[in-house]
């Protein structure tokens, strides 16, 4: 039965890739005509900048009736797109027996709400984009968005550079029925919203999660032990040589390489059981002095001599038809990976390594030139949100994506309902473990009320990677925004370890393209020459 | 009669404003970022440190081996194709042509995905050997952009030279390389412009087929990615250069033979 509910779940799965990166390639394709484009955009953006003015000037009247447009940016594939079909209904088993169905698409569920709840007709404009860098270059180029979806490190950047409107006081009212993110969040996740600030000012001021997860290894269990795995070091073991991929971006890279560099510190038993052990991790693995960087970039040139790849979305496949072994991944993707090789009958796992973790969000953030002290504006914004939040279109989120949403219900059961639903061995099932999540659905890990009783390969797998256990988010640390100076050396010394340097040529090598070179230009002069050497044949003849 | 004339000129301001809105304007903008600092002043720093930077010199070197072997194994592999099909008359020729032209209707990410599949086959793994897959995913993907140009420059050749060449005592050698060689080369001149030039920067084939040293494209893209347009638009501007110099020596190579073509006329 859960088996059955399992390959629903992945069959019907809308789309053939759940990408962050997907289009990472072809992002700059080529800088002539990304210049192209700066240069028509920057132009445009005198032209609209006059704009918003106006039209705030319109929604500052603030009529009722009044139509508001709601510029919205989101990831590719990152939103529930209605248009199931009937046998996709998801029979929760909450208290109320909900039955979940996606039948339009979540922007028009939303702009029905809207005019429902708050009276107002408001108009979504709903755009994507590919990587974090995308967005913020459009947002650089003109005032496009009014609510955008960026990576934690991205909206920091965007706090830093004080381009964001705080969230409401109404926002946070609690009352609120329709409040369902204040309402919902799981604390874990709210903490971390709170206690993380840049320039002294907490995140939730301007930002509310949307999907959160971890970063770990996916792996083959039948060619790579897990404490392998649980390693960052086997991303640049030459045991595995060929075998592993790494991510194809200098934050992930980074990350990694400090795992491995202080890898001894971070394992050391007093280290450990420190108190402060969290505190310490953040501190080691944020760290971008001179003498640190320049570790790390022998460790990632070494990664790179090592790896089969650096990927932004092809390890998942290589991952699923087996040509490597592990795939340095976030665990929203390790998921999906998971999820395809299933259906072949390949049985991949995932693992979070020992020393620490990488924890990331995608969150929803308002652009302060967008909303452009409209109120109308900021209140449809936030209440689109709130209807993100709401616990079935959560579930209809997360069915949809496969990434885990940040929203554990609140006083709904509905969001443990479905992962219980997703996980929850079934009665038959005979290797079953009891699978405690109520570190996320209640901030208690032993609280009986949030235990999955699922099959015990699960502790390795999806359920895993999609609510790990108390102990991973132990050692997960939120990777910091770099200022300037010190995102400039990290950059250049990525781009130290992607290019080809003269200097890494041996003398034997300079001695093999010397010879090369005289091969050729002697090749050269018989060509040209060829003229007399016919001659002298003729007159041989 | 006048009116033809003005005519005639409006049918050229579509083009025009094409080429000022995709060409000129761009281009005048990356002139300006190059020769700017962040907050827009003048500086020659972009320039200078391009020159001063072992990663792009070896860059830029990496790029040009790369563009150099594709393009001469590309000649090698499509010249004889060339001459077979368009000189010896075989009955299915054009069908034999088509062959060759037919993967060009595919997107090359997707051939270059089924090349990727073969060569794992073949190899084993692709991550041993970076270089070697490089070359043979860019000749498959540009061998037909050789190709076409040799088989049309190969097939207007006039029968008379050679037979007249023959006549006069020309071994089928020396009729090769005295007369269709030089009369190929407008042919040759536009297969490497053809191959050369894009296969300096074509990142993503370097991407998808696993090679992860960054050649000219993927370094620029990569300035890009981290919001330094200055050095991006220098190194864009530098790698225009470089292509200016190639275009001029190959079509200065091509003028030089025009005048041998005089001669042997």
């Amino acid at each position: 039965m859960t088996a059955e509910r399992k390959t629903e779940r992945i069959f019907c799965r809308k789309t053939g890739t759940v990408g962050r990166n997907r289009f990472r390639f072809l992002a700059g394709a080529a800088a002539l005509m990304v210049t192209v484009s700066f240069s028509l955009q920057g132009r445009m953006l005198t032209v609209s900048a006059a704009e918003p003015s106006e039209s705030s000037a319109l929604a500052q009247t603030g009529k009722t009736g009044e139509k508001i447009t709601l510029r919205i940016a989101n990831w590719e594939e990152y939103i529930d797109e209605g248009d199931w079909d009937e046998e996709e209904a998801i029979e929760l088993e909450d208290r109320e027996n909900t039955v979940i169905l996606g039948e339009n698409s979540m922007i028009e569920d939303f702009e029905e709400w809207y005019l429902e709840n708050y009276g107002m007709e408001v108009e979504v404009e709903y755009s994507t984009f590919g990587t974090n860098e995308d967005l913020y270059n459009q947002l650089t180029l003109g005032n496009d968005f009014d609510l955008v979806c960026p990576s934690e490190y991205m909206f920091m950047k965007l706090i830093a550079e004080d381009r964001l409107q705080p969230l409401s006081d109404a926002f946070f009212d609690t009352e609120t029925e329709e409040n369902y993110y204040v309402r919902g969040v799981s604390d874990y996740i709210r903490n971390i919203f709170d206690t993380n600030t840049i320039n002294g000012e907490p995140w939730s001021r301007y930002a509310a999660g949307y999907m959160w997860g971890t970063t770990g290894i996916v792996y083959n269990p039948e060619k790579i032990t897990r404490e392998e795995a649980s390693h960052w070091s086997i991303l640049a073991d030459p045991k595995y040589r060929g075998q592993v991929t790494i991510k194809d971006n200098v934050r992930d890279s980074y990350f990694a390489a400090l795992g491995i560099l202080h890898e001894q510190e971070l394992l050391d038993p007093e280290f450990l059981n420190a108190d402060d052990r969290l505190e310490r991790i953040a501190e080691l693995m944020n760290r971008t002095d001179e003498e640190t960087v320049a570790a790390a970039e022998n460790i990632l040139k070494q990664m790179k001599e090592n790896a089969y790849s650096f990927e932004s979305d092809s390890g998942k496949a290589d991952m699923v038809t087996g040509k490597v072994l592990a795939n340095y991944q976030w665990s929203g993707d390790a998921v999906y990976t998971l999820d395809q090789a299933e259906i072949d009958d390949y049985y991949l796992a995932y693992a979070v390594p020992e020393e620490c973790t990488n924890i990331w969000f995608d969150g929803w953030v308002m652009l302060k030139d967008g909303i452009n002290g409209s109120e109308a504006k900021q209140q449809a914004a936030e209440a689109f949100i709130n209807f993100m939040s709401r616990p079935d279109n959560v579930v209809r989120n997360m069915y949809y994506i496969g990434y885990t949403s940040v929203i554990a219900g609140g006083d709904s059961d509905l969001i443990y309902a479905y992962a219980d639903w997703c996980y929850g061995a079934d009665d038959s099932a005979e290797d079953t473990m009891e699978y405690p999540v109520g570190f996320f659905f209640s901030g208690d890990t032993s609280d009986p009320d949030y235990v999955i009783t699922a099959e015990a390969d699960q502790a390795e797998r999806q359920l895993f990677a999609q609510y790990p256990p108390q102990d991973v988010l132990e050692r997960a640390v939120v990777m910091q925004y770099f200022d300037q100076e010190n995102n400039q050396r990290i950059n250049q010394m990525w781009v130290n370890v992607r290019c080809f340097n003269l200097s890494s040529l041996t003398r034997q090598d300079w001695a093999k393209i010397g010879i090369g070179v005289i091969l050729v230009i002697a090749a050269a002069a018989v060509f040209f020459k060829r003229d007399d050497v016919f001659r002298k044949r003729k007159i041989q003849n | 009669m006048m009116n033809i004339r003005f005519s005639r000129k409006q049918l050229c301001i579509p083009y025009a404003l094409f080429l000022i809105c995709f060409v000129v304007l761009p281009l005048a903008v990356i002139v300006y970022y190059a020769f700017t600092d962040g907050s827009g002043r003048f500086t020659l720093e972009n320039l200078l440190s391009f020159f001063s930077n072992g990663n792009t010199i070896g860059t830029l070197c990496y790029s040009l081996v790369i563009a150099a072997v594709v393009t001469a194994v590309c000649l090698l592999v499509a010249y004889p194709v060339a001459y077979v099909l368009a000189r010896s008359g075989l009955k299915r020729g054009p069908v034999i042509l088509m062959l060759f032209i037919l993967p060009m209707w595919i997107n090359f990410t997707l051939r270059v995905t089924a090349l990727k599949e073969i060569l794992t086959v073949l190899e084993g793994n692709l991550s041993l050997h970076p270089f070697l897959n490089t070359v043979i995913a860019m000749t498959y993907d540009y061998l037909p952009f050789m190709i076409l140009p040799l088989y049309t420059t190969l097939l207007q050749l006039d029968e008379s030279l050679l037979e007249a060449a023959s006549d006069l005592g020309a071994g089928p050698a020396a009729v090769f390389f005295r007369v269709t060689l030089p009369l190929s080369m407008p042919g040759i001149v536009s297969g490497i412009t053809m191959t050369f030039l894009p296969a300096m920067t074509n990142y993503v084939i370097l991407d998808m087929i696993y090679n992860s040293t960054y050649i000219m494209g993927s370094l620029i893209g990569s300035y890009f990615n981290i919001y330094d347009w200055n050095n991006g638009s220098m190194i864009s501007l530098i790698l225009f250069a470089v292509i200016c110099i190639v275009t001029l020596i190959t079509g200065r190579g091509d003028r030089n033979n025009a005048e041998n073509r005089g001669a042997i006329l």
